[in-house]
Formats: structure tokens, sequence, C-alpha cells
């Protein structure tokens, strides 16, 4: 009796003591969609416009992210796990949690300008949306299978019903239908994976599961031991879950039906946060591989080779399926799985390195270059493919088009949304001095360092590189749609709204340039995230 | 009475998951394809259950399926909704009669 008296009161005291202030960022969240729903109840408050209510949320989840971020970096607080080990409060997940909340910023800021959703829905989407971010912040800071799963759902229920919220349109709730039955589907695989994984193991947490897995592996007789290909089935199912997630071939196929028939803004949302989300899940499921025994490394190794090649496949896949595009968010659909196959490709560099039979130290530094390549991705990711569906929002608002023959000659009636779109492309291309072509550099060059250890990462790279020039045919043609073929005669005249359109834009479109004009002062961060997060240094 | 190990209940889990995703990958109807889904969450919760019983895993697997319970029903409300909303537009359940969006 005692004993248990003293285990309530000391897991009391953890989660009044610390588990609440470092969860605080995701209770502000939630208390915010409590408040928006209760407005909507009392009359007396249904004046309050709910998208400053949720916009106020986002910002103190914001401010606080960023302040527990400032002080993991200036060594004030420590990485340690907290609510008994089942979410992980480190660099790592604080710099996706403070990434998050700053994505939720920008894209209520976009639905404000946009006028999607009305004000009679505005709380309903509001919530979905905030939810959605919480689950992601979840997944980011998962160290739990049980955790990693909830997660998965959290983001994915509200997911479901935001590409679905225009009513009364076909094409959405048929994009609202497809998502949710493939994702359902994947869930349910990745479920019944985790459930192997949890009862082999006899553990959900994640660092114990690594434990767990080499004394099991260790007892078995290689790949051909049952124990071991369940261990490999139940790794598979998980990560096909993921996969769905993150859109990599042969799971993409919903990608694109989903963001046609959603909004730009949900369409926006799902290409980056839920990525951001995903990326940062494999990255620890990945890394819970990591144990002394020679037998799992090796399981691990097999699965990061799988991860490159399915890298290389995502992105030829999306770039030669984007070609034949006439839709714009169908074409940025294909162009963010394009992208995913790229990221993944760094997830693949960093299992390869860290997973050798040749390990030393050399593959250590290589392996942080992977996780600060990956990072500087998503971060130049975010500001370039945010601001190319917000600007489809926008041009959308005006033209009543997502159509790109309906782009003609955009370039001279609203100069600032198409220099936002210009910058945005370059970028997604990879030209200096965007962003975006530092950041494939960092990621193609941490896969060159593992091509040291296994040639199919030539391969791999080979895939990148040749990628890279296929995508410049199908972004340019946005480009020249917009400024060298003419306005057909008759077109609606735009009326464009500069102040705070062009603002929004600009704010956007100058990080990207930023981030490639100034990369060092990132990758600096970066690096000692990655650090803490592989060496716990 | 004899013993059981957890041999027969994760053969249950099995069937039932197989027959789930056989469900998913061979019904037309979205209310079909969603039952599908159950199945295949009801399998791995019944392996959770049985591996709570049978290894150090556990009140964490009961714990597991309870959240599993939780979470099926609130995808279930929603994709019923999105299902009956799918419905008023095109006046068919049948998944293959969407065929708005290709490419």
């Amino acid at each position: 009796m005692h004993d248990i008296g003293s285990l309530v009161v000391h897991m009391l005291d953890e989660t009044t003591k610390t588990s609440v202030r470092l969860f605080a960022p995701e209770l502000v969240l939630s208390g915010t969609i409590v408040v928006m729903l209760l407005c909507r109840i009392l009359p007396v408050v249904w004046r309050v416009p709910t998208q400053w209510i949720a916009l106020a949320g986002a910002f103190s989840a914001f401010a606080l992210t960023l302040c527990q971020f400032d002080s993991l970096v200036g060594g004030a607080a420590r990485a340690e796990s907290f609510f008994t080990g089942l979410l992980m409060f480190d660099q790592f997940s604080t710099f996706f949690r403070m990434f998050l909340s700053l994505f939720l910023i920008l894209t209520i800021t976009l639905t404000v300008l946009t006028g999607i959703p009305d004000r009679e829905d505005g709380p309903d989407f509001y919530t979905l949306l905030i939810g959605a971010t919480i689950g992601l912040m979840i997944m980011a800071s998962a160290n739990h299978l049980l955790m990693l799963f909830i997660g998965v759902e959290m983001t994915s229920v509200p997911s479901y019903a935001m590409v679905g919220f225009l009513k009364g349109r076909k094409k959405s709730s048929e994009a609202a239908l497809k998502y949710v039955v493939y994702g359902a589907g994947a869930a349910g695989v990745m479920l019944y994976g985790i459930s192997l994984l949890a009862g082999l193991t006899g553990t959900g947490s994640l660092p114990e599961m690594a434990e767990r897995l080499s004394m099991i592996v260790a007892q078995g007789k290689g790949i051909s031991d049952p124990t071991n290909r369940t261990i490999v089935l139940a790794s598979l199912m998980v990560l096909v879950g993921l996969a769905f997630k993150l859109s990599v071939f042969p799971f993409h196929f919903w990608c694109p039906d989903a963001f046609e028939g959603a909004a730009a803004e949900v369409a926006g949302f799902l290409s980056v946060a839920s990525k951001a989300g995903a990326f940062a899940l494999l990255v620890r499921f990945g890394l819970a591989f990591s144990g002394h025994s020679k037998e799992v490394s090796s399981i691990a190794f097999a699965l990061g080779i799988g991860l490159g090649v399915l890298g290389a496949a995502t992105a030829t896949f999306g770039n030669l399926s984007a070609y034949g595009q006439s839709n714009m968010k169908r074409l940025l659909a294909y162009s963010t799985i394009a992208h995913a196959g790229y990221m993944l490709m760094s997830v693949s560099a960093l299992m390869v390195l860290r997973f050798s039979k040749y390990a030393g130290a050399e593959a250590d530094a290589a392996s942080l270059s992977c996780i600060e390549g990956l990072m500087y991705y998503l971060f130049v990711y975010l500001f370039m493919n945010l601001g190319a569906f917000a600007i489809v929002a926008l041009i959308r608002n005006q033209i009543f088009s997502e159509e790109l023959d309906d782009y003609n000659g955009l370039g001279t009636q609203c100069p600032v949304l198409c220099f936002g779109m210009t910058i945005c492309v370059f970028s997604l291309i990879g030209l200096p001095p965007m962003g975006g072509f530092f950041a494939k550099f960092a990621i193609f060059y941490s896969v060159f360092k593992a091509t040291s250890v296994h040639w199919v990462m030539w391969f791999v790279l080979g895939a990148g590189a040749i990628n890279t020039v296929f995508s410049l045919f199908y972004y340019i043609r946005i480009l020249k749609a917009m400024y060298i073929k003419p306005r057909p005669e008759g077109a609606r005249k735009v009326n464009y709204d500069l102040m705070p359109v062009g603002l929004f834009v600009l704010m956007i479109c100058l990080p990207v340039l930023g981030l490639g004009l100034f990369p060092a002062r990132f990758t600096e961060t970066f690096h000692h995230v990655a650090s803490v997060l592989l060496t716990g240094r | 009475m004899q013993a059981i190990g957890p041999n027969p209940f994760l053969f249950i889990g099995a069937v039932l998951f197989v027959c789930g995703v056989v469900c998913m990958t061979t019904k037309r109807n979205g209310i079909g394809v969603l039952m599908g889904v159950e199945l295949v969450l009801n399998g791995a919760n019944l392996n959770f259950i049985t591996f709570s019983r049978f290894t150090p895993l556990g009140l964490d697997g009961q714990v597991f399926s309870l959240f599993v319970i939780v979470l099926a029903a609130a995808e279930a409300a929603v994709a019923l909704a999105i299902a009956l909303n799918f419905y008023n537009n095109h006046l068919t359940i049948d998944v293959d009669r969407g065929d708005d969006l290709h490419g």
C-alpha cells in the first residue's frame, strides 16, 4: 500500500513540477480551442472574431517554445523526458514545436487574408487547425510508441475534416473521402506494426526498445530467425504509416487528390506542417535502433538503404508526374512529393552513416550533417512552400481559378504576388542565392558522405541531381505563364490590394532569400541541435 | 484447465488483420472500407491485450488498447461524416464513382 502511495505522490510531483511546464505550449493551444468554442456558445462574446483568439493562442505558443528553445540552447535547461517518459523534451523536439507554432501563426494570418473560412465556420476551422498542430507537436516530441500513434492520429483526423471543409463542392468531398479511406488504412497497418513491436520488446518506450531489441536480436540466428523477421516486418509496417504521412512512393497517391480538392490554405498546411512532424518522428524512430548490437545495426542499415532507394523513387516520380499538370495545386502537390523524396534521402544517409560497420568519428560527424541538412531544408521549405500555396490562394481570390492557363500574363497585373512566386519557385528549384539552394546542397552533401559507406548511395545521389534538373522544366512553366504569355483578351482585370497582402507575401518570401544569403547563422544552431540529439552533448 | 499460451490470441488477431486488409482492398463501398479499418484496429487491439497478459508489456498494453478504442471512435465519427458529405454530393457511396480528381 505504501508503495503505491509513494508512487502516486512521485507521479503527481513530476507532473505538476516538470511536465506541465514543459508541455505548456500544447496546453496553451488546447486552451485556445476551448476558449474559441466557448465564445461561440456565449452570445456576449460571439462578436469577438475567432481568428484573433486563434492568432493570440498561436503567438503565445510560439513565444513559449521560443523561450524553451532559448533556455535549452543557452544551457539553462537540460534535455529530459517527461510525463513518465512518454514525451521527450530536447533541442530537436523543441525546434520542431517552435517551427510548427511559427507555421500555425503564418497559416492563420493567411486564412485571415484570404477569407477562408467564413465567419460562421471560423471556430470549427481553427479548432481543427490548432488540434492538428498539437498532434504534430506530440509527434515531434514522441518518446513512446503510444505517443507515436496518438500524434499521428491527432494530426490525421482533423486533417481529413479540413480537406473536406469546402462545403457543397464535389471535389472537396471526394478528396476528403479518399484521404480518410487511405489514411485510416495506413494508420491501421501502422498500429498493427506497433502492437508487434511493443509485444516483442515488452515495452513501448523508444530508448528502452533499442536496448531490448539488441538483446532479442543477439539471441537469434540472423535474419532467418522468426523473431528477427517479425521485428523487420513490424518496423516496415510502422514505416508504412509514416511513409503515408510523408507521401512517399508508393504511398503518395492520396496527396495530389487531397491537395486539389482542399482549399490551397489547407493544402499548404498539409504540405509543410505534416511533413515536418512526420520527418521528426521518422528520425526519432530511426534512431531508436541505436544500440551496441551488430545485428540490430545491420537491420537498421538495410532500412536506411531502403529509405534511400524509396527517396530516389519518390523524387523521380513526383517530378515526372508534375510535368503534365495544369492545375496549380496538383502541380505543387507533386512538387511536395518530390521534396519529400529529397528529405527522405537525408534520413537515409543518416541511418546509413550511423549504422554502418565502419562507424567512427568521421561517420558520426557526417551523420550530424544529415540532421543539420534536414532541419535546414525543412526550415527553408516552410517559407518557400507556404509562400507558393499562399500565392495560389491569394491569386484564386482574384481570378477565381487555380488553373495554370489562367495565370497567363499576371506578371504585369499583380507584380508583388508574381515576384513572390518567382522567389519561391527559384528556391524550390534550388537556384542560388535562394535558401533552397543551400538546403539542397546540404542534403546532397550528406548523401555524398554516405557514398563512402555503401555504393547504393551513389545511385541515390545521382537520382537527386538528375531530379533537380528535371524539376526545372515544370517550375519554369509557372514563370513562363506569368511573365511571357500575354493576358488573354477580355480577361478579368485583377483588383489587387497591395498593403496587407503584399506585406504578407514579402514577409514569407524574404526569409527564403535571407536563409540563402546568411546560412551560417542558422547552421550553427542546427549543428548544436543535431549534436545533442545524436551524442547527448 | 490447461493454460492457453499467447499464440491462439495472436492468431485470431492476425486473422482479423488479414480480413480487415482484404476488406479494405476489395470493398468498393466506402462504409465497407471503413469496416475493414475497424477490423484491422481490433486485430491490433487483441495483440495489445495478449501481450499485456503474456509479456513484460504489462498494463501498458491495456492502456494502449483503451487509447486505440477512443481514437477509433473519433476516426469513425469523422470518417462517417465525410462519407455522408460524399453521399450528399455524389448520391452514391461507391468510392470508384469519385473520379473528378485524377491525373
